[in-house]
């Protein structure tokens, strides 16, 4: 029987990624345009290292999910509505910036902190979960550091797949390069998952799970303490949308037979 | 202008590939000292390849322990080669690999780390680094004032450096293998038993949701679509995308092209691959999946929609036609 | 109530003490009103639940939209019920609001000479711009009329402000909402007395057939179930059609309204809180708006009505042509579309009232008739009415009595018969029968119950819709107009465009920022999309129906062009691309089992639609 697991999902929010996105310059430096009006959402790999690490949790037993995230106290609760329906977890919330251009070195610190004060916690069953990158910032390295700062050497980036061997080992698949994964067995927690998309689908919303999720979301929120995360020494000199027009020519009424030569003659070009 | 190291791992025959190469060539464009760091089970023949490259210093941290991607031990390398260097700037290719350990590493020196580099410049003597914000939506050009500054170099986007091989002298640092409880036991193709993903192929070919739904028979074609589409890729040696939506339909059990993971997603939580060209295929071209085509060169798709987004400024030709049709003819031609 | 899911699974079931359907204005009247009484400053329960003792009363209320943010609406309201409720709210604050700085009222003359004119009114036009009374084609009203008038009042997004709400709701840690939460179906005990909802089935096929995955919808029991799903929300839908509606009542009279939110082109004059009400153009019956937000931005909306007697009437493509009317041309040319959306609003008033409450349940919002057609607004109304509920449940709950028929009648109903709302509403009552005679008529109808408050108005019932060829005639002879029909069906396509082409509407000239396809719209505007796992919401129960029906008026209502011409005459369904606006229902032709209020297409409740805030 394998020992429970503390689970710890790192994550924030992004904007809906249906929504037009364009960047302004604020104060503090570059910031979405009228972020706080848009619809947000679970940011994307983070939600699919919460359902990955609910799924576990439920097939070991006395196994926790806490989701640590930093975000907009009042953007947080609204994605809350939508996410604590899909899995049981308890919420530690941050009240600072989620923006994409505020810096993961910071970010990694205010979360590392917030992880270190959770009651209880037991670095000898701590599983260290996220997103391998935002849909935000897109670093990649928010994780790593907090693992550097928990003391946690054994890491791993584009998670598909966590299995929990005979022995209690951890057998992690990581993506590599040429559509392929890396088979990799760690001993024993602690470790850092930073997860890809992994293999579950999106968990169906159940009232029964949002409700007793609830009880503990909406203090948590209450509680959140402020997290600024100031971009000392880093300058943006420019934030641009590219010019994406290209002149579209487009072909009607050509015989699919015609079409295919012009495409293969296409690909042959240089 | 500031000293710069270069770290690359090498391969399993202790060579240099090309995402260093090309790393190399970033750094070597920003004209101050160059280090040139190398990890790996064995280095010599990696150091030769960049003898000429006018390094001022080849280090290496080589061995057993250091032959497999890991994070401990990787890290454990990549910091010993850092402080032996003392360099201000950093820079690697954004391999699997480095992606996984550098970050950690900038936090040990006390630097920064940013990762998916596009470009690095030099402007007044400061370095500027490229790099995309919001999955492909907004580019951004920055500086940091921390050091060591760590920029991890996304593949593809800087012309590989070339020169006469050598004979390289190594300063070798010496570790002591690392405590670590992680060992790589190896690693697994597709269960899908198709290799689909060519990293290296001219050609992106993305299915679209279209291919599964009901055609104007009224019924679906998945088997003729599967087979279609499997047969282009082995003759055109394409690489396979798709979008979430169809991907999406595989994870439900649906009507579904059974060689299609998530692996193969293109867009908002998918890959954004660099291909010289791209044919969309069943795809309507709607946002979140196109910014994963920021960084396809020419583009054409197939739709028998042609009010489709692609019709619209994201396609340099859409074709109004029934893909079905379309990829038997072309698939006759290419064999 | 049947319970068909299958073998190996359980329906689980959950207890509350008060659930709602539907997170509108008029919900966010009742839980925000309620929110406030439910703790007593120590944090104690003020009122204690009955399902779970020493804990404040449970009330969770389901929301089919995938984000509470997601509505659509005009706005421009004098806010009454809300500041009343709420008096602390600073409307003006939320964003996309702006305090009503100026209004008029316009007709809109047909500067293209393609809409169908009665005598009068062609000879009224030709006298206006005889006498050049005209500018840019707009003929503007000297004053607003008073049941008009929102002066005092302010333009808001019906997106922000539900937003705004929800997060003071729910921050206030005793009320939760759920979004992307869709309600089958009422759940009824003895003697009609509802005793809860029960949620939709998730992981199942198109049609209905499970998945992997497939999880039955749970039951939720509730000791009262607030019904606030909207004109055309299935659980108060279901409701009517089992209870019936009182005497006299009907529901037959509908609108379809369809906005675009405009960023306007750099140096716009417009300035926020400008308010233009139209008549007259791109048809008479067509009413418009256009509201201005500050930073640029426009709402910009028609609504097409169920008195508008064209068999294929549509209203994306009006919609477009009403934007390129001279008049309003002048200001959005140049602009750009980034918000898009459409529902139906729910025009009998007061007649269109269902029972108000009964034994477990009581209905709030629009779909409870509360939309006044008169003044032309809906939002303040529909809040109104759940405040007063919430007052209503307040009392009850404080002497313990049960949410009975009675009890809620005299709390609830009461309330409401003795406010503002009912005043007006029969006021209201027969404003718009004029419009059953002609455009003319229905304008005067209007401006005598308005101006004699109510005392006065034109009559007028419903006449038969012409034949579509009928209608045509004129324009199309009937051989072109069954070619063009024809070959529109055979490509799946709706008929509207070719056939207003065939009548001399211009072409529309995309250009792919304001003037855009349909779909565009869609994507663009207003970011429509539906997760994978839910059944069709909307079938067509009987083939024959379908088959024989000339118009398929469905197919040309739809404002997402999610419902297409199918095989064998049937119309077939892309639930990816439904916005939920409810034209469905209303525009069928074919009534069920000789009900009038029944038609052959079912519409139930569903994940996904509209994903824009800014509607």
């Amino acid at each position: 029987m394998t020992k429970p697991f503390q689970i710890v999902v790192c994550g924030s929010i992004v904007p809906d990624p249906l929504q037009t996105l364009e960047p302004v310059t604020a104060a503090g430096g570059p910031a979405l345009k009228n972020e706080m009006m848009l619809p947000a959402v679970l940011d994307p790999w983070a939600g699919h290292a919460l359902f990955e690490a609910a799924h576990l949790a439920q097939k070991v037993a006395a196994s926790k999910v806490w989701l640590v995230s930093l975000a907009p106290k009042a953007k947080l609760q609204q994605v809350m509505m939508m996410v604590a329906q899909k899995a049981p977890f308890e919420l530690v919330a941050l009240d600072g910036s989620a923006s994409g251009f505020s810096d993961s070195f910071e970010t990694a610190a205010a979360l590392a902190g917030a992880v270190e004060a959770i009651a209880g916690l037991d670095r000898s069953r701590l599983l260290l979960f996220g997103g391998w990158e935002s849909a935000s910032r897109g670093a990649g390295s928010t994780l790593q550091m907090i693992g550097e700062r928990l003391g946690i050497n054994e890491q791993f980036q584009g998670v598909d797949r966590l299995t929990i061997l005979e022995d209690g080992s951890l057998e992690v698949l990581e993506r590599v390069e040429g559509g392929k994964h890396q088979v990799s067995v760690c001993a024993a927690p602690p470790a850092v998952l930073g997860w890809a998309t992994g293999n579950l689908p999106e968990p169906r919303n159940n009232p029964q799970i949002g409700m007793a999720n609830m009880r503990g979301v909406m203090p948590a929120l209450q509680k959140a303490k402020p997290a600024p995360v100031s971009n000392a020494g880093l300058c943006f000199q420019s934030v641009s949308l590219p010019k994406q027009m290209r002149g579209t020519r487009v072909v009607k009424n050509m015989p699919a037979e015609e079409i295919a030569r012009e495409i293969v003659a296409w690909i042959g070009e240089e | 202008m500031e000293s710069i190291l270069l770290l690359a791992h090498t391969e399993a025959d202790g060579s240099l590939a090309k995402p260093a190469l090309e790393a190399l060539a970033a750094a070597k464009s920003l004209g101050g000292e160059l280090h040139i760091g190398l990890v790996g089970a064995a280095i010599q023949r990696g150091a030769d390849q960049v003898a000429n490259a006018g390094a001022a210093r080849i280090l290496a941290v080589s061995g057993e322990a250091f032959t497999q991607p890991r994070y401990a031990t990787d890290a454990a390398a990549a910091e010993a080669l850092c402080r032996a260097s003392g360099a201000a700037l950093v820079m690697a290719p954004a391999t699997s690999r480095w992606s996984r350990a550098l970050p950690g590493v900038a936090f040990r020196l006390g630097g920064r780390v940013d990762s998916h580099a596009t470009a690095i410049a030099v402007e007044n003597s400061v370095p500027v680094l490229t790099r995309w914000f919001y999955r492909q939506r907004m580019e951004a050009r920055m500086t940091r004032s921390q050091r060591p500054w760590m920029i991890l170099l996304d593949a593809g986007c800087v012309a590989p450096w070339s020169g006469p091989a050598g004979a390289a002298a190594v300063e070798s640092i010496a570790l002591p293998a690392p405590e670590t409880r992680t060992s790589v036991v190896g690693t697994r193709a597709p269960e899908t038993g198709e290799q689909t993903i060519r990293p290296d192929a001219k050609l992106l070919f993305v299915a679209g949701a279209g291919w599964t739904k009901k055609q104007a028979d009224g019924a679906v074609h998945a088997a003729d679509a599967e087979k279609l589409i499997l047969d282009f890729l082995r003759a055109s040696k394409a690489s396979l995308g798709g979008s979430k939506s169809l991907v999406d339909l595989s994870g439900e059990g649906e009507a579904v092209l059974r060689f299609m993971t998530h692996l193969n997603q293109i867009g908002q939580t998918g890959a954004t691959p660099r291909h010289p060209k791209g044919l969309s295929t069943c795809c309507h071209g709607e946002e979140p999946h196109a910014v994963g085509w920021r960084f396809i060169g020419q583009r054409r798709a197939i739709n028998l929609d042609p009010n489709c987004g692609w019709a619209r400024g994201k396609a340099d030709v859409l074709y109004v036609a029934d893909a079905f049709e379309v990829m038997r003819h072309i698939n006759a031609l290419l064999v | 109530m049947s319970d068909s899911i299958g073998a190996g699974f359980e329906r689980q079931a959950m207890d509350v003490d008060i659930a709602c359907v539907g997170f509108g204005p008029a919900t966010a009247g009742f839980l925000a009103t309620l929110s406030r009484n439910l703790l007593n400053a120590d944090g104690t329960p003020a009122i204690e639940s009955r399902v779970m003792p020493g804990m404040p009363l449970q009330v969770v209320c389901y929301e089919r939209a995938d984000d509470v943010g997601f509505g659509v609406s005009g706005i421009v309201t004098r806010g009454r019920g809300i500041r009343a409720a709420l008096p602390d709210l600073d409307l003006a604050a939320i964003p996309m609001a702006a305090p009503v700085a100026s209004e008029k009222v316009v007709y809109l003359l047909d500067p293209v000479g393609a809409s169908r004119r009665s005598f009068a009114l062609r000879l009224a036009d030709r006298a206006f711009r005889a006498f050049r009374l005209h500018r840019h084609f707009g003929v503007e009203l000297p004053y607003v009329p008073p049941f008009l008038r929102k002066h005092g009042g302010v333009v808001l997004s019906m997106g922000q402000l539900m937003q705004h709400l929800a997060a003071e709701i729910s921050s206030s840690g005793v009320v939760q909402i759920w979004p992307g939460m869709p309600v089958a179906e009422p759940l009824t005990g003895e003697s009609d007395r509802v005793i809860g909802i029960r949620l939709a089935d998730q992981g199942v096929e198109r049609d209905g057939a499970h998945q992997v995955g497939f999880v039955p919808g749970m039951d939720i029991h509730a000791d009262l179930t607030v019904v606030g799903d909207g004109p055309a929300g299935a659980i108060g839908r279901r409701l009517n059609e089992q209870l019936g509606l009182p005497e006299g009542h009907h529901q037959r009279e509908w609108a379809l309204g369809m906005k675009m939110v405009v960023d306007l082109p750099e140096g716009s004059p417009l300035q926020p809180g400008t308010v233009f009400h139209t008549f007259g153009y791109p048809e008479p019956e067509i009413f418009g708006f256009l509201y201005v937000h500050p930073g640029g931005v426009a709402t910009v909306g028609i609504f097409v009505p169920s008195w508008f007697r064209s068999p294929m009437r549509t209203t994306y493509r009006y919609l477009q042509h009403y934007v390129m009317h001279p008049y309003l041309w002048r200001y959005l040319a140049g602009g750009k579309l980034r918000s898009w959306g459409a529902k139906s609003l729910q025009e009998s008033g007061r007649r269109g009232e269902p029972f108000l409450a009964g034994d477990g349940y009581a209905r709030i919002g629009e779909g409870s008739g509360s939309t006044n057609v008169l003044t032309g607004s809906g939002v303040d109304e529909a809040f109104a009415t759940g405040a007063q509920l919430a007052q209503a449940v307040l009392e009850l709950a404080r002497e313990s009595r049960p949410y009975t028929r009675e009890n809620l009648e005299r709390t609830y109903t009461g309330r409401r018969r003795a406010s503002w709302i009912e005043q007006e509403a029969r006021v209201a009552e027969k404003a718009r029968d004029g419009f059953h005679r002609g455009v003319v008529s229905g304008l005067a109808g209007m401006a005598l119950a308005g101006l004699t408050g109510g005392k006065l108005s034109l009559g007028g019932s419903p006449k038969p819709m012409p034949s579509p060829e009928q209608f045509y005639s004129r324009k199309v002879p009937a051989a072109e107009f069954h070619a063009i029909v024809d070959e529109c069906r055979a490509k799946a396509l709706p008929s509207h465009d070719a056939l207003m082409d065939a009548c001399g509407w211009p072409a529309i000239p995309f250009d792919g920022q304001l003037l855009v396809t349909h779909q565009d719209a869609l994507l663009m505007g207003g970011k429509v999309q539906a997760p994978a796992g839910y059944a069709d919401h909307v079938r067509f129960l009987n083939p024959e129906f379908c088959q024989a029906c000339a118009s398929k008026l469905c197919i040309e209502m739809c404002s997402g062009q999610a419902i297409t011409p199918g095989p064998n005459g049937v119309p077939q369904f892309d639930r990816e691309k439904c916005v939920f606006c409810g034209a469905c229902i209303w525009n069928c032709p074919a009534p069920m089992d000789g009900d009038s209020a029944r038609t052959n297409i079912a519409f139930h409740a569903g994940a996904g639609g509209l994903h824009s805030t800014e509607n």
